[in-house]
């Protein structure tokens, strides 16, 4: 799970001493980073449209067979009629209409502007849940009796339903007299710190023997071989979990949002058009397609950062 | 301290008495060095030699007070070895050349300063005279993947001279380099050694690397380890390639090859 820091080094013949230094492309990285960003989102847009022309392609030949598999008398597992699945443009269209008969705001303004309450929550979450994290992560390092102990508890902490947790800390949290997005910013919390603890944990325990054993020759402190070897050495596991966490966070805040009654984001909006399917089908599709992306931009944010922050290791 | 100066053996830097590390193994009690006695003299540069499993790296590893002995003594610098090592008398350099990749060249050198508390200008100054010795000021802020085999062990080197240590133990620290590479640091560290006057203790498997570098040879042998043969090299500094083409030199390295082998023997007819 963790990532292994074991990249082959440079064999390169040793250059004699006045051998001028190879060019610098340290300060290149990041607009490289950059690049490769905008690549990875390229590549997601490419997976979105094969997607929806599959959809479509679907919807065709369920229209042009009566739902029935090809040359067989076999239903299609899914109806293809326009309450089950609505066109693409139908879906793009509800986008472009107004939110609501008595708003001037169209459903895409409506629906970014919930998304961007659920992704304040999420990076919220996110934030809480990877200091968490790694606070556990370094105190079970530290206490390794602690860790054998607690991680039973942290595993079952992570197969409790959320749609079970998620009313009692709102209930919990509400009664305190907190704002519902705390609540949901701890739901969302709640998801996040787990990959962050054993990615972080795994990552502590991974510190090259070597550096341990020099830290030692030079009586170092166990805080200095901590602070100096062991967290530098974990960076790069702990964004590993930190990428997880990501996907987590914003999972946590839409559940979390469905259990908190009352209150904005994307996750209720997609409770409302779930409500009112019959009548605008199109517009839990536009739903779950808003929140969907931007839960793929929100991940990839973390992902720039950790390749900015890892980039100076490389080459 | 570049200015080469030839060392001067004065007294003892390191005193072994009766050293022996037993370890315990799921398969019983291994005997990994047994009744060590040895005495390395200031600016020495003394090579532990013998095939693998002679305990010769157990043996750096008593005297850098990272492994402590079952039984014995370990004096350093007139201390024991402990004392010693919290004191900060040692640099270590390794097999591998262990160098940190989140560290620029120059940060990989401050490190043992910075655990020492040395303040950030003293430090700057002191990992550049450093790279001076070395030779790599040019690749002070270079990532170490951007060095070559033998420059990352060479940073090691600056890195473990860095607090100027009374003793440098290095472990195998040209093992793993191809013979060009290797012939050049073993200069190299020749000439930092006797530009430092540091005493060395050096783990080696190389027979003429041994002679090359050493004052003293000291042959090791396996199971238990034990000291088996202390063969003083003659040969003048400063070495040079020259040097391993002379007759005094093969001599000298054909006389360790026979001790080394009367070490084997005894292993090789039991099998």
């Amino acid at each position: 799970m963790a990532a292994t820091r074991t990249a082959p080094r440079p064999s390169a013949a040793v250059a004699p001493p006045a051998a001028p230094p190879p060019p610098v492309r340290a300060r290149r990285g990041a607009s490289r980073q950059l690049g490769r960003t905008l690549r990875d989102l390229a590549t997601a847009a490419a997976v979105i449209a094969m997607a929806l022309l599959a959809w479509e392609g679907y919807k065709a030949l369920g229209q042009a067979t009566g739902d029935l598999v090809p040359l067989t008398s076999l239903p299609l597992p899914v109806a293809t009629d326009d309450a089950a699945m609505p066109h693409v443009w139908q879906v793009l269209a509800a986008l472009a209409g107004p939110a609501s008969t008595a708003s001037d705001q169209t459903l895409l303004a409506y629906y970014l502007q919930q998304t961007s309450v659920t992704l304040r929550e999420a990076a919220y979450g996110l934030a809480l849940g990877a200091a968490v994290g790694v606070c556990l992560a370094l105190l079970m390092r530290q206490l390794p009796w602690l860790g054998r102990a607690s991680m039973p508890w942290l595993v079952v902490s992570q197969t409790i339903p959320l749609v079970a947790l998620a009313p009692i800390v709102v209930v919990w949290i509400g009664g305190a007299g907190f704002p519902s997005w705390v609540a949901v910013t701890v739901i969302s919390a709640y998801l996040a710190f787990f990959p962050v603890t054993l990615n972080t944990a795994t990552g502590l325990l991974s510190a090259d023997l070597t550096h341990v054993e020099l830290m030692r020759s030079v009586a170092a402190s166990p805080l200095q071989t901590l602070l100096l070897v062991r967290v530098p050495a974990a960076v790069p596991s702990f964004f590993t979990g930190l990428r997880l966490a990501a996907t987590a966070s914003v999972v946590g805040a839409v559940v979390g949002e469905l259990s908190a009654g009352a209150g904005l984001g994307i996750g209720r909006a997609i409770l409302t058009a779930a409500y009112y399917y019959s009548l605008a089908p199109a517009n839990l599709y536009a739903a779950v397609l808003v929140a969907s992306l931007a839960g793929v931009v929100f991940v990839q944010v973390i992902a720039l950062a950790e390749r900015l922050v890892l980039s100076k290791r490389e080459h | 301290m570049t200015t080469p100066t030839t060392p001067t053996p004065t007294g003892t830097a390191i005193r072994l008495a009766g050293v022996s590390k037993t370890f315990s193994t799921s398969s019983g009690d291994v005997v990994a060095l047994d009744d060590i006695d040895l005495d390395i003299p200031e600016g020495g540069f003394v090579s532990l030699l013998g095939p693998s499993g002679c305990g010769k790296s157990t043996l750096l590893r008593v005297i850098g007070d990272l492994v402590t002995p079952t039984t014995g003594t370990v004096e350093v610098a007139g201390t024991i070895a402990a004392e010693a090592r919290r004191t900060r008398q040692y640099g270590m350099a390794f097999q591998a050349p262990g160098l940190m990749d989140w560290r620029t060249v120059r940060r990989n050198i401050e490190l043992p300063l910075q655990v020492q508390g040395v303040g950030r200008a003293e430090r700057r100054q002191r990992a550049d005279e450093m790279l001076e010795l070395v030779k790599l000021t040019q690749f002070a802020d270079h990532r170490p993947r951007q060095l070559s085999g033998g420059m990352q062990q060479r940073v090691a080197i600056a890195r473990a001279l860095a607090m100027q240590p009374r003793v440098l133990l290095m472990d195998e620290p040209l093992g793993a380099l191809d013979e060009m590479n290797r012939e050049h640091l073993q200069r190299e560290l020749l000439r930092i050694w006797r530009a430092t006057g540091t005493t060395v203790v050096f783990v080696t498997h190389s027979i003429p690397e041994a002679v090359f570098l050493s004052t003293e040879v000291v042959v090791m042998s396996p199971r238990p380890g034990r000291i088996a043969s202390r063969i003083p090299v003659d040969l003048p500094y400063p070495r040079t390639d020259e040097t391993r083409l002379t007759d005094e030199f093969q001599a000298a390295e054909r006389h360790v090859r026979e001790r080394l082998h009367a070490v084997l023997e005894p292993t090789t007819a039991g099998l």
